[in-house]
């Protein structure tokens, strides 16, 4: 059996999955969109990966699981390294692009700047509790328009005259937009300038006090958005990068740490995994009067693992 | 009878603070930290644009009114922070709510402290007890800073906080100055029969920024803790025994750097008082530099006017000595999660830092 390198991304919006071989060859890359389940979601990644690694013959020599869902679903397979989202998507972007400087990283939940140095992370910057950068705010929108997000994409290059659109929060964004469509600017113009007004908000807020330099590389779900693109662009004044494997970028990150460790036995519980009755409960650990929710892993019936409590206990 | 007396949290010192409080002739009320309860009552009493240190105060109070508590003390603090506000506007908030409790400024306007007036403790066991206080602080600074140095380097990973929870609860029931003395010098023993590996040589972290953020474990998402676990040997700033040292110049075991000395450190980056301990920041952030700390944290409510103005002096520091800062806003919105996310990240790159600075060494 040959052996091969799990990374899983589980974040707000998608779960990702990629599987390398020894020599850092991507044999599986999977994005797909979360729907609320993060469990379900990695097992229907798993269930094709399954089928795969038995038709190549290989196991999985190690596992990393990143994103904000990295302890439930670390806990679930039984993760080697759980990473942050941060570390992973730094280490991808190394990999395929030696001499990167700047990453903008923009997700579902939250959008991120990573300073990198001679291939090292040096400083990064996350956004805090404001969402008018993100994924999720392009998807709102998109639904408001009654278009798809691929649709928003297409339709925002297609603008010759962008319309200007308040870059704050996405309250008074979306309030702006709805009156410059009331006043009849073209929804192509709108929707580049939403871009724009994402592009600036990001680096007023997110990427505050930074020197953003190229090679500046753009990565995360919303790299897939070619209007986001052209208004980094623009807002930057350079050329912005989008890598081979941007939508899965943190996945690619953490299979090339999975790498990384030096372990001879993974602790990962097997790709049939997919096919058991998985779910979860909540119970109040009474120890202490932290009083904490943890809560448990139940794989047909039995408490694989615990997550959750603020000691460390479980 | 006695009437009762809430008194504000301040992290593991609430232990002591409540030893005096006993001595005033009045039943302390108290919690090492704010807990989920009352932040939610804080929470909805409070303007939402306050900061988080206002709304457990607050939340805490108004706790203390529905468990029957008659008096409650804050601290008016001199300066140019909001905070000299507090106290009267914790006042008018609890009393437009229509909350019976009363809250007692410990500042001085004539004599002696409103406090002292309203409930005229006796003299000698009010000294009596401020003694047993001032050695409970004494004990306490000792504890937090042993466990910093433990928990970096267990072996059993949990086992130094479950010591240092079992020793803040002895110290509580401790009621005499001898017996504080005893118990305190029986602590490195203590902390010495927890299995460490020597060896390690753990990222040494700072933390600088507001005081309740930095003792309130419910405020800081109990952040030092979260540190320590990963191996990370913190220094925590605010050390009470310093603080009193200075304020009333008697030695507390625990020496600080005077306002006066830190204030000439910091000068050539903030040459006035911006409030609260925003200064001594600057200065301590100048003297880790130099003394080779790996990096910083400096946790700041949202909205603390001294901590936000410091920010970017801070990393202008940074920048010219060298050390990374983590910068950690804190409000009631801010997820357990992202902080796990940011501490990681940040020491990854702390850890990668190390490595660079060792084969610049060999090479």
């Amino acid at each position: 059996m040959r052996r091969g390198f799990l990374g899983i991304d589980v974040g707000s919006i998608s779960t990702n999955v990629v599987f390398l071989d020894g020599n850092k060859n991507l044999l599986f890359e999977s994005y797909a969109r979360v729907g609320g389940n993060p469990i379900d979601s990695v097992k229907a990644r798993l269930k094709e990966l399954a089928s795969l690694m038995r038709e190549k013959e290989m196991e999985v020599g190690a596992l990393c699981t990143t994103g904000s869902g990295r302890q439930l679903v670390g806990v679930l397979l039984g993760a080697d390294v759980v990473k942050n989202e941060i570390s992973a998507h730094a280490r991808a972007a190394v990999e395929l692009h030696p001499d990167v400087r700047t990453i903008i990283e923009i997700g579902g939940q939250d959008s991120k700047v990573i300073i990198i140095e001679n291939g090292m992370v040096v400083d990064f910057a996350m956004n805090l509790v404001c969402a008018a950068g993100t994924g999720s705010f392009l998807d709102s929108q998109a639904r408001r328009l009654d278009i798809t997000i691929e649709e928003l994409s297409r339709r925002s290059i297609l603008s010759k005259h962008p319309t200007a659109i308040a870059a704050r929060c996405t309250v008074f964004s979306e309030s702006d937009m709805i009156s410059k469509q009331q006043m009849g600017h073209a929804q192509e113009d709108i929707i580049m300038g939403l871009c724009h007004a994402l592009a600036r908000n990001f680096i007023g807020n997110v990427a505050r006090g930074k020197q953003l330099c190229s090679p500046v590389l753009l990565q995360g779900g919303v790299s897939a958005n070619l209007g986001i693109l052209r208004a980094f662009e623009n807002a930057l004044g350079c050329k912005v990068i989008v890598p081979r494997h941007h939508m899965v970028m943190g996945a690619y990150g953490a299979a090339l740490l999975a790498m990384e460790t030096d372990i001879d036995k993974s602790r990962f519980r097997g790709a049939d995994i997919w096919a058991h009755h998985i779910h979860t409960q909540s119970v109040n650990c009474e120890d202490c009067p932290n009083n904490c929710e943890i809560i448990e892993i139940i794989d047909t019936g039995e408490v694989v693992g615990r997550t959750g409590g603020r000691c460390g206990k479980w | 009878m006695k009437e009762r007396l809430a008194i504000p949290n301040l992290g593991n010192y609430t232990i002591a603070l409540a030893a005096m409080v006993d001595g005033m002739g009045a039943q302390p009320w108290w919690s090492t930290y704010t807990d989920d309860h009352a932040m939610a009552l804080g929470i909805a009493a409070a303007p939402e644009s306050v900061c988080l240190p206002f709304k457990a105060h607050l939340g805490h109070f108004i706790a203390a009114d529905d468990a029957g508590v008659e008096n409650a003390m804050m601290v008016n603090s001199v300066g140019a922070c909001r905070l000299n506000y507090y106290r009267g506007m914790l006042e008018d908030i609890l009393k437009d709510m229509g909350r019976k409790i009363r809250v007692f400024g410990l500042g001085f306007d004539g004599l002696k402290p409103p406090i002292f007036r309203y409930l005229d403790p006796p003299i000698i066991p009010l000294l009596r007890c401020v003694a047993v206080g001032l050695e409970k602080v004494k004990a306490i600074d000792t504890i937090e800073t042993q466990t910093a140095y433990t928990r970096a380097r267990e072996i059993n990973t949990g086992e130094t906080s479950l010591l240092m929870e079992c020793c803040l609860r002895e110290l509580t029931q401790i009621k005499t100055k001898k017996d504080v003395r005893l118990f305190h010098q029986d602590l490195s023993r203590r902390f010495a029969s927890v299995a460490i590996d020597k060896s390690r040589s753990p990222l040494r972290i700072a933390l600088i920024g507001e005081v309740s953020l930095l003792r309130d474990r419910q405020l800081n998402q109990n952040l030092e803790q979260i540190l320590g676990h990963q191996g990370v040997e913190t220094k925590n700033f605010f050390l009470l025994g310093g603080e009193i040292g200075n304020t009333f110049g008697i030695s507390m075991g625990y020496k600080k750097q005077t306002a006066k000395q830190l204030a000439l450190i910091a000068k050539p980056y903030l040459g006035c008082e911006v409030g609260g301990h925003a200064r001594d920041s600057v200065a301590h952030t100048i003297n880790c530099a130099k003394a080779g700390f790996d990096a910083m944290v400096h946790v700041c409510p949202a909205g603390c006017m001294p901590e936000v103005s410091i920010r970017p002096i801070l990393q202008r520091v940074s920048q010219d000595l060298d050390i990374p800062i983590l910068e950690m806003s804190f409000d009631e919105h801010t997820c357990s999660l992202g902080v796990a996310t940011r501490v990681e990240a940040f020491l990854d790159i702390l850890k990668s830092r190390r490595q660079r600075t060792k084969i610049r060494r060999f090479a």
